[in-house]
């Protein structure tokens, strides 16, 4: 009678499947920061309808874009807001930060607008 | 003894080629949209050599059959993947037979997981970027899924086998 008893399943083939699922959670974690899984969007900055100033979500900064009036732009914590404006509606200031979601910011006294594009340079976005 | 031993090899050789051209046509990215993504059934081939001949002539299959493939598919970057994988689940799938808390099935999934990442990391070598490494948790959970059914598949042909009167590897395949 031929042994068999490797056929049968066993105790370790549940820590062999826990273990690699384990790893895989682990992974995902580490990796969510690299490649496909999360690209720090790059926000563009535009006044009247040229680009003037790209700015990575990544980092931390802080400027003032200057039209007609003064918008004073800060990105922290990988998202970008309207800190102050001289313009009158005070629109672009209330309508917040944008972060990964995308959408835009626009004071249109200021003729000034900000979109997010996703972080791949491959990207290719119609107007 | 030495001539059984050539012609199985040669007779694994060709059946793990035929089985990794064969499950091309299975779709199985569109139930798992992966690249990559494969049922390994080249693997049960692997398992049966491990089992029943010998972890050399595993070896010169892997080989042998890694290099056949990317001949036929014309491509050298199939054939570091397909090795690199290839290789690491031969290690890992050998080490794992020895330790007898695994069953076939433990020593299948370890084989398939190790196969998934010996691939990836020469995906990012080749690629020189380490954006392969994000399926690498989904792949590492099917691998998981087309592990157990590659141990399903062989620990029923190992059971025709020793029905048949075919032992495990020692020195030679020996039919009582």
């Amino acid at each position: 009678m031929p042994d068999n008893s490797d056929l049968q399943l066993k105790k370790g083939d549940a820590f062999a499947a826990a273990f690699i699922i384990v790893c895989a959670v682990v992974f995902g974690f580490l990796f969510s920061n690299v490649g496909n899984a999360g690209e720090t969007p790059i926000a563009q900055i535009y006044l009247n309808g040229r680009l003037v100033r790209e700015a990575s979500l990544g980092i931390d900064a802080e400027f003032t874009v200057e039209g007609e009036y003064s918008n004073t732009v800060t990105v922290k914590d990988g998202k970008i807001f309207v800190s102050e404006s001289s313009c009158p509606g005070q629109d672009c200031v209330h309508t917040g930060p944008l972060g990964r979601s995308g959408g835009c910011i626009v004071c249109l006294p200021n003729r000034m607008e900000i979109r997010l594009t996703s972080g791949t340079e491959t990207d290719i976005s119609v107007r | 003894m030495k001539i059984k031993r050539l012609t199985l090899s040669a007779l694994f050789t060709s059946l793990a080629l035929v089985l990794s051209y064969m499950e091309k046509f299975f779709p199985l990215q569109l139930f798992i949209p992966l690249p990559g993504v494969k049922l390994g059934l080249a693997n049960i081939v692997m398992m049966t050599a491990i089992y029943f001949i010998g972890w050399k002539e595993a070896l010169a299959i892997l080989v042998i059959r890694c290099m056949l493939a990317s001949i036929f598919s014309g491509s050298i970057t199939s054939l570091c993947m397909s090795l690199s994988g290839g290789l690491l689940s031969l290690l890992v799938m050998l080490a794992a037979k020895k330790v007898h808390c695994f069953s076939v099935y433990g020593v299948s999934i370890l084989g398939a997981a190790a196969h998934n990442l010996g691939q990836i990391i020469a995906a990012s070598l080749l690629l020189y970027s380490r954006f392969a490494f994000g399926y690498l948790p989904f792949l590492l959970i099917t691998a998981v899924i087309s592990g157990s059914v590659t141990g399903l598949i062989a620990a029923a042909v190992f059971r025709l086998l020793r029905a048949g009167g075919f032992r495990n590897y020692s020195d030679h395949m020996v039919r009582e």
